[in-house]
C-alpha cells in the first residue's frame, strides 16, 4: 500500500477523493431532508388524529347534552361542566372512544379538561397519572403542542375558559421513525458505495488513455523514438493531445535522424584524412629514411591535416548557425556591395588560375545582418561557381534591390546540375559527383550558405539548365 | 604479388600505394570505379583493395560486377562502420573489410591472409625440401640460415611457391611481379630466376621449356 502522500499524487485518487466527499455531502443532505419530511408528516398526522379525536369527543358530549332537547344551542358552560363531571361510563361512546374509560389501555388516546382556574373537569381513565394543568397556548394560536415522556399532547383553549389536553403515547411512532432513519442511512451508505465504485470505474476510464500516452512517451524517452501513441479514441481532448504529441515525436525523430546522419557523414569525412595521417606516419616510422622521403610524408600529413581543419571549421560554422542562441552574432548594417567586391577580389586569383572570367554588376545595396557570415555566403557561392566549370567559362555576380529585398545572383556557364540533384543541392555533405577530388570541397559550402541566409530571414534558390549553367539566387530582406 | 588499389582520395591512394610498394608488392592504382573495374577484370591481381565510396561506380556495385567474371580476393575499405554497410560489402563478394581509420600493419596482415587463403594455404610457413619460406616475414631460409633475397626475387619465389607443382608461364609471372609502371624488359625475369638458383640451389626452380617455370613439391 503506497503512502497517502503518493496516493494524493495520483489524479485518479484525487478525483476519487473529491468524488467521495461531494457524493457523501449530497447523499447526507438528501437523507436528512427525507427523514425530516417523513418526521414532519408523521407529526402532522398525529396532530390531525388528536384534533379529530377531540372534536369527535366534544361532539359526543354535545350530542348527549342535546339529547333531551334537540335543536338547542350548544350547552352553557355550567352545563358542560356538569356533563363532563358526570361522565364515567363507556357504554354510550363509540368503540374507538371506549379506551378512555379503560385504565389499562395506556397506549390509546387520552383526554383531560380543566376549567379556567385549573380545576380538573374531566380526565379520562387512561390518562397518565402525572398529567398536569397545561400552560395556555400563545394568544394568536389555536393550539399548542408539547412532548412529555414520549407523549404527544395537544393543548387547546376551549369555549368559556375551558382548557383541554388530548394526547397519546407516541413511542411506537418514534420507534418507527427511528427505524426509518436507519433505513435511510443504510440506503444512503449503499448509494454512496455504489457511487464510489462507479466513480472509480469512470475515473479509470478517463485516466486510461492518459496512462497509455504516458507509457508510450516513457518508452520514446527511453530511446525507442519510432514508437507512436495509438490514436484510437475519438476526436476528444485526449485524442487531440495524442495527435499533437505524435506530431511532436515525428518532428523529434526527424531531427534525431538528421542529426545522426549528419554526425555519421561528418565522421565519414574525417575518417579519410585521419587514415592518411595514420598510414603515412606508420610508414614513416617503420624504418630510417632520407630527408626527401620524410618531407614527402610530412607534406602528405600536412595536406590531410589542412583538410580536416577546413572540415572542422565548416562544421563549427554550421553548428553556430544551427544554435538558436545567437544565430546572428553581429547584426548590423552591411554594405553588400563592399562585401561582394571583397569576395571577388579574394577569388580573382583562383579564377585567373582556372582561366575563368569573373564579372560583376553591383548596385549599392545594404541590409541588416552579420557581415562576416554574409561574406562567407558570397565566397562559397562564387568559389563554387569557379570550381564547377571547365576552363574558359565565366562567372557573373549580380547584386540588385527589388521590393525591399537585396538580391544576389551568381551565374556560371558550367555544365549545370541535373534535375534529380537540384532538390538536394543544399543538403549537408551532398555532392552531385561523389568524387572527392572533383573539387577541394567537402559538401558543406552550400549547406552553410543556406543556413546563414535562412538565419537572415532570406531564401536561397538555384536554377539550372544542364549544359548551359546554373544560377544561385539569394534574397535577403533589407530591414 | 600484384595488387590493385581503388581509392578516390588522392592522398590516401598515394599513401596506400607507397606503403604497399615498400612491402615489395607490385601496386596498380585506380581513382574511380570504372577505371578500377576495367583493371580488375583485365588483369589477374592477387588482391584488390577497394574503397566503398567511389565516383562513377561505387565500390559495392563494382564488386558485384567484378564477381561475375573474377574471384580475385577483395579487401574493402569503408568509412561507414554501420553493420548494414559491412554486411552489404561481404554479401556482395568482399572477402574482408577494414573500417577507416585503420592501422597500416593490420591492412598488410589482412592482405597477406587473403593471399594465403586464396592460394589454399593455412599458415605463413611453407617447407620445400630444405628451404623454409615465411610469407609473413617475407624471408627464405635454407637449412636454418636466412638467405638474403631482393624483393623481386622473394616475390618470384613466393609466387611459384603459392602455385607449388604447377607450371607458371612467363607472362603470368610478369603480370604478378611487375606493376603497370615497371619497364618490363623481356630478360629481367631470367635474371631473377638465375639469381634465385644461385642462392637456393640450381634445381630449386625448374624450367619447362616453352611453358614457364615451376617449383616442384618435395617428394
Amino acid at each position: 500500500m503506497p503512502p497517502v502522500q503518493n496516493l494524493l499524487h495520483s489524479v485518479r485518487w484525487r478525483l476519487q477523493l473529491w468524488h467521495a466527499l461531494i457524493l457523501m455531502g449530497v447523499i447526507t443532505v438528501l437523507c436528512i431532508l427525507a427523514y425530516r419530511l417523513a418526521a414532519d408528516d408523521k407529526r402532522e398526522r398525529i396532530d390531525r388524529e388528536l384534533t379529530s379525536f377531540e372534536r369527535a369527543f366534544i361532539r359526543q358530549i354535545f350530542e348527549r347534552s342535546n339529547r333531551g332537547s334537540p335543536g338547542e344551542k350548544p350547552p352553557s358552560s355550567n352545563r358542560l361542566r356538569q356533563l363532563m363531571q358526570d361522565m364515567d361510563a363507556a357504554a354510550d361512546f363509540p368503540l374507538e372512544m371506549r379506551d378512555l374509560f379503560d385504565p389499562t389501555a395506556v397506549d390509546s388516546t387520552y383526554l383531560a379538561f380543566w376549567d379556567g382556574s385549573g380545576n380538573i373537569l374531566f380526565q379520562s381513565a387512561n390518562a397518565p397519572r402525572n398529567l398536569t394543568f397545561p400552560p395556555a397556548p400563545p394568544q394568536d394560536q389555536e393550539y399548542s403542542t408539547r412532548l412529555q415522556d414520549s407523549r404527544r399532547e395537544l393543548i387547546r383553549n376551549g369555549p368559556r375558559g375551558l382548557r383541554g389536553v388530548v394526547g397519546r403515547d407516541i413511542s411506537a411512532d418514534m420507534a418507527e421513525l427511528h427505524k426509518l432513519a436507519w433505513q435511510i442511512s443504510l440506503a444512503g451508505a449503499l448509494l454512496w458505495l455504489l457511487g464510489l465504485v462507479g466513480g472509480w470505474w469512470l475515473a479509470g476510464r478517463v485516466i486510461h488513455p492518459i496512462n497509455v500516452i504516458s507509457q508510450t512517451a516513457t518508452r520514446i524517452a527511453g530511446g525507442n523514438v519510432s514508437e507512436r501513441i495509438d490514436v484510437t479514441t475519438a476526436d476528444d481532448e485526449l485524442g487531440r493531445l495524442s495527435h499533437v504529441l505524435n506530431d511532436t515525436f515525428d518532428r523529434l525523430e526527424g531531427a534525431i535522424e538528421r542529426q545522426r546522419q549528419f554526425t555519421a557523414d561528418a565522421s565519414h569525412e574525417l575518417r579519410t584524412p585521419l587514415t592518411v595521417i595514420l598510414s603515412e606516419t606508420s610508414r614513416g616510422l617503420k624504418r630510417e629514411r632520407t630527408a626527401e622521403e620524410y618531407q614527402d610524408i610530412l607534406t602528405t600529413c600536412s595536406l590531410a591535416g589542412t583538410r580536416m581543419r577546413s572540415l572542422v571549421e565548416s562544421l563549427l560554422i554550421l553548428a553556430r548557425q544551427d544554435g538558436n542562441d545567437h544565430p546572428m552574432p553581429d547584426p548590423g548594417p552591411c554594405d553588400l556591395n563592399q562585401i561582394l567586391s571583397e569576395a571577388i577580389r579574394l577569388l580573382q586569383p583562383l579564377a585567373n588560375e582556372r582561366g575563368i572570367q569573373l564579372a560583376s554588376r553591383l548596385e549599392d545595396t545594404a541590409c541588416a545582418g552579420d557581415a562576416r557570415a554574409l561574406s562567407m555566403v558570397a565566397v562559397n557561392l562564387i568559389s563554387n561557381a569557379i570550381h564547377h566549370q571547365p576552363h574558359q567559362g565565366s562567372v557573373t555576380v549580380h547584386l540588385r534591390t527589388s521590393f525591399g529585398n537585396a538580391i544576389l545572383e551568381v551565374m556560371d556557364t558550367g555544365p549545370g546540375i541535373a534535375a534529380d540533384h537540384l532538390p538536394h543541392i543544399f543538403d549537408r555533405f551532398y555532392r552531385v559527383d561523389p568524387s572527392r577530388q572533383a573539387n577541394g570541397g567537402h559538401g558543406l559550402g552550400l549547406a552553410i550558405a543556406k543556413a546563414i541566409v535562412t538565419n537572415h530571414g532570406g531564401t536561397i534558390e538555384v536554377e539550372s539548365i544542364p549544359g548551359e549553367g546554373s544560377t544561385f539566387r539569394v534574397t535577403i530582406p533589407r530591414t | 604479388m600484384r595488387l590493385l588499389v581503388i581509392e578516390d582520395d588522392p592522398l590516401l591512394l598515394r599513401s596506400l600505394a607507397a606503403n604497399l610498394r615498400e612491402e615489395n608488392y607490385a601496386v596498380d592504382t585506380a581513382v574511380n570505379g570504372e577505371d578500377g573495374l576495367f583493371k580488375a577484370t583485365s588483369i589477374d591481381y592477387d588482391c584488390i583493395i577497394l574503397d566503398g565510396m567511389l565516383p562513377v561506380l561505387d565500390g559495392w556495385e563494382l564488386l558485384s560486377r567484378l564477381r561475375k567474371t573474377k574471384s580475385t580476393p577483395v579487401l574493402m575499405l569503408t568509412a561507414r562502420d554501420a553493420v548494414p554497410d559491412r554486411v552489404c560489402g561481404l554479401d556482395n563478394g568482399a572477402d574482408d573489410y577494414l573500417t577507416k581509420p585503420f592501422d597500416g600493419e593490420e591492412l598488410l596482415a589482412r592482405i597477406r591472409a587473403l593471399i594465403r587463403r586464396s592460394s589454399g594455404q593455412a599458415t605463413n610457413l611453407i617447407h620445400i625440401g630444405q628451404a623454409l619460406i615465411d610469407t609473413a616475414a617475407r624471408s627464405v631460409s635454407l637449412r636454418g640460415e636466412t638467405i638474403p633475397l631482393t624483393p623481386r626475387e622473394y616475390a618470384l619465389v613466393e609466387y611459384l611457391t603459392r602455385h607449388l607443382g604447377s607450371v607458371v608461364s612467363r607472362s603470368e609471372l610478369y603480370e604478378h611481379l611487375f606493376d603497370e609502371d615497371d619497364d618490363t624488359l623481356s630478360n629481367l625475369l631470367d635474371v631473377h630466376v638465375s639469381n634465385v638458383r644461385k642462392k637456393l640451389g640450381a634445381d630449386f626452380i625448374s624450367t619447362r621449356r616453352g611453358h614457364g617455370y615451376a617449383i616442384d613439391p618435395p617428394n
